[in-house]
Parts: structure tokens; C-alpha cells; sequence
């Protein structure tokens, strides 16, 4: 499956909607996931409507809301880049994080959790192969959309930490990291968890010290650790055979 | 019309359409014209209903070597869409070690999917298309990546207990010259059409 590729274009759809909250007014949470959500509703019929790959339709739909969220936040009131609040979307700040905020963040992830141990063997058979799936009978597009629509809201959360540029990387990183380390699906999901939450931890804490960015250093520790990773993983994994010795001939 | 308990063999040159009619026939595709019926069910309507009736093995098996599926968990897959909410049971599992047994491919197991060899890989995907006891097999290319063997134990062993167990299955080769003794259709494709069809 193209998740990945999906989620990214999530995150900038959140990006611009939340954009678009700052120009009218409007609660950025809301318009976040109503544009997060959407894309994800609308990719797959889009790019079979256009008869063009989901990577296609997912990368212009990227190109279209980067410039969109520009445009937004042109036409916001008042100083637009300079303020807080478009500060805030584009580059995060812990300083928003609330106690309610924290019980919603760890709320939606005990619900993701449920969801994914209740619907595990269909999921799973899904992202392993999502047409092999639907030959066998599984309602491909109904838990497709139900991952999706849960990735959208937890983009739109994270929105306020790492900021929309980050956003992804956050998603992404770590569950690259955790692929070198883990060779089964729920130890990757696992392995991910506590990278996410190593790297938050480091981040925020350079941030403080070295007074950059929270999100940037969030970024840049998770970064670090997939590199270490990648290349001890390298290293250990390589592919070899034992052999006395191979000559070809003339 | 494809008899039941019957081998039918779909044969043709690259690109001839083979493939397609395999995932017409499960309703991955819609025909432009005309209908699908399996067990009398039209799949316009019942496909999903029908599907868990029938397995497939798809010619584009290959993972690539960072898959991190589990040998042992692709093939309770297979079993998965058929329970309530995808659960497997104890006795599912039995049947997934009997199924890799089958294959040969019992002490793979608990490794990962990615790190086989083609041929491996494509007797898992088997053994997924086995476990779920179907009445009707499609399979597409399924000798592709297989040493000598293991075709034959699958063409002069397998597939015809599977029949006698009242399985119908429908093959696609590309290879003219191969072909299982106990074939019964056989299916002449060409630029996307059927141009020949042979009772034996």
C-alpha cells in the first residue's frame, strides 16, 4: 500500500485547511481534519476517475495545497508570518500544549490501539496486500478508509507540536527506524511508539537548551537515531554466502 | 461454462489478457459487456460473498526483502477474511502449518516473507490460496518461479486430490507446452480475447 505517500499528502491537506481556519476565523482543529479527512475520501476515487496512480494524484494534490496554505495565510488578517498563531501551524510550539490536549492525544491513541487489536487480521492482510485482500472478500475500502480517516486526526494533532512542514517526518521517521530493528509488524508498531516518544523527549529537551525550534529538534533526533540505526543495520544484515573460492573462467 | 470439480487452463502469449480475465472473473475487473456467475451467484452483486468461497494466487507475488509479515502470518491471512473481525483460532493456525507442511515450507515458518527466495515465496502464497479450502482455485502462473519437483508434486499430485475434494480450479500459463495430465479446458487467449476453447 501507499500509505506513506497518502499521509504525507494528509499532512499538507491539514496544513492548508488549517491555513485557511486562520484566514476565516475558524477553529483549526475542525478545518484541519475536515481536510485531512477529505483527502484521504477522495484520493482513491480521484485517481480512478483520472485513470492516474494514487502517487500521481497524491503528489499533485501535495503541490496544490502547499500553495494553497501560502495563499491562506497571505490573505490572512493582520501580520500574517510574523504571528503567533500562523508561527504556531507552520513550525509547532510545545508552548501550546495543554493538559486537555495531552488527555485528548492519549485518548485517540488507547482508541487506536482498540481498533487496530479488533480489526488486526483484516488490516494486516491489507497492508500486506491490499488486492490479494479484496480477491479473498475483505471490504478493502471500508478498513482502508477507517486507517486512513484515524491517520488524519492524528496528523491534525500532531500539527500543533511539530508544525505542518514536520508533521510527517514525525509519522514517518521512526516507523522507518523501527523496520531495521524489528522484523514482525506489531514489534515495528511498538519499536516506532517508543522512537517517537525518545526522540519527542530529546527534542524538546535541546530545544529548551539550545532555544531552536521544538519541532526542528524533534526532527533531527529522530533523524539521528535512523541513521545510527540504518547503519549498524547494514552492517549486521548484509548478505553473504561461504564459499572456498569463485573464479571465472576466460 | 466451466464444469465443476474440473481443471480449466487458460493459455496465451504475454499480454494476451489472461490476467484479466482471472480478476474478471473474481470481479477485481467489470466486464465491459456481459456477466460473471460463480456458484450461480452474479458477481456484479455477490462478489464479496462469493470471494470468500474462492482463492487466488496472484503472478505478482514477489515482497520485497523488508516485508515484515511473518511466513506462518500470510498464510492465517488467508483464513482471516473468512472469520469474524479477521480473528484466528487455535485451530486455524493448525491449518496453517498443515498447509506450509504441504508445501513444503513448514520450517520457514516464523521467518519473514521478504528475506525467500522467489520460489519460496510463491509456495507460501500457495499455501495461503490452500488454507482456505476453496471451491473454486484461480491461479495465476503458478509453476513461474518453481524447480521441476515442486511442479510436478503440484500438477500430478496436488491439484488433482484438490479436484477429487471438489475444488474447481482455472490455471494460467503462458507456456503452451505445460501442461497438468489432468486438464479438462483448455482456454486459447489472444489480444485480449478468447479465440479457442479445446474439451479434452
Amino acid at each position: 500500500m501507499k500509505l506513506s505517500t497518502i499521509a504525507f499528502t494528509m499532512a499538507h491537506a491539514a496544513l492548508a485547511g488549517s491555513a485557511l481556519s486562520l484566514l476565516l476565523g475558524l477553529n483549526y482543529l475542525t478545518i484541519g481534519i475536515l481536510f485531512a479527512v477529505l483527502t484521504a475520501i477522495i484520493l482513491g476515487p480521484l485517481s480512478d476517475m483520472l485513470r492516474i496512480s494514487l502517487d500521481t494524484a497524491s503528489m499533485t494534490l501535495f503541490s496544490i495545497y502547499n500553495a494553497l496554505t501560502f495563499i491562506f495565510l497571505i490573505l490572512s488578517p493582520g501580520p500574517t508570518l510574523s504571528s503567533e498563531k500562523v508561527g504556531g501551524i507552520l513550525w509547532g510550539s510545545i508552548l501550546a500544549i495543554t493538559p486537555t490536549y495531552l488527555i485528548i492525544l492519549v485518548t485517540i491513541s488507547i482508541i487506536y490501539v482498540m481498533i487496530l487489536h479488533i480489526f488486526w487480521g483484516r488490516i494486516s492482510s491489507i497492508l500486506f496486500d491490499p488486492r490479494l485482500a479484496e480477491a479473498e472478500g475483505v471490504n478493502v475500502k471500508f478498513y482502508t478508509y477507517i486507517l486512513l480517516i484515524l491517520a488524519g486526526i492524528a496528523i491534525v494533532f500532531t500539527l500543533k507540536i511539530t508544525g505542518g512542514f514536520l508533521v510527517f517526518s514525525l509519522l514517518f521517521i521512526p516507523s522507518a527506524t523501527s523496520i531495521q530493528l524489528s522484523r514482525s509488524l506489531k514489534g515495528m508498531i511498538l519499536i516506532s511508539s517508543i522512537i517517537g516518544g525518545l526522540s519527542s523527549t530529546v527534542g524538546i529537551m535541546i530545544s529548551f537548551i539550545l532555544n531552536l525550534p521544538v519541532g526542528s529538534c524533534i526532527v533531527i533526533g529522530a533523524a539521528t537515531i535512523f541513521a545510527v540505526t540504518s547503519i549498524a543495520s547494514s552492517i549486521i544484515r548484509s548478505r553473504t554466502i561461504e564459499c572456498e573460492s569463485i573464479e571465472v573462467e576466460s | 461454462m466451466i464444469p465443476q470439480n474440473t481443471l480449466s487452463l487458460i493459455v496465451g502469449p504475454n499480454g494476451a489478457g489472461k490476467t484479466t480475465l482471472l480478476e474478471t472473473i473474481l470481479g477485481l475487473l467489470k466486464p465491459k459487456r456481459g456477466t460473471v456467475k460463480i456458484f450461480g451467484y452474479d458477481m456484479r452483486e455477490k462478489a464479496q460473498f462469493v470471494r470468500k468461497m474462492c482463492s487466488y494466487l496472484p503472478q505478482d507475488f514477489m515482497k520485497s526483502s523488508d516485508e515484515p509479515f511473518l511466513v506462518k502470518e500470510v498464510v492465517a491471512m488467508g483464513i482471516a477474511s473468512n472469520r469474524d473481525f479477521g480473528r484466528v483460532k487455535e485451530e486455524d493456525w493448525k491449518m496453517v502449518y498443515k498447509a506450509l507442511e504441504l508445501v513444503g515450507m513448514l520450517e520457514f515458518s516464523e521467518r519473514p516473507i521478504g528475506k525467500l527466495s522467489g520460489g519460496q515465496q510463491q509456495k507460501v502464497m500457495l499455501a495461503r490460496a490452500l488454507v482456505r479450502k476453496p471451491k473454486l482455485l484461480l491461479l495465476d502462473e503458478p509453476f513461474s518461479s518453481l524447480d521441476k519437483d515442486s511442479r510436478k508434486f503440484i500438477s500430478e499430485d496436488l491439484l488433482p486430490r484438490l479436484i477429487d475434494d471438489g475444488c474447481t480450479i482455472i490455471m494460467v500459463s503462458h507456456d503452451v507446452a505445460f501442461r497438468p495430465k489432468i486438464c479438462d479446458l483448455i482456454v486459447k487467449m489472444e489480444f485480449g480475447r478468447i479465440i479457442e476453447v479445446i474439451e479434452i
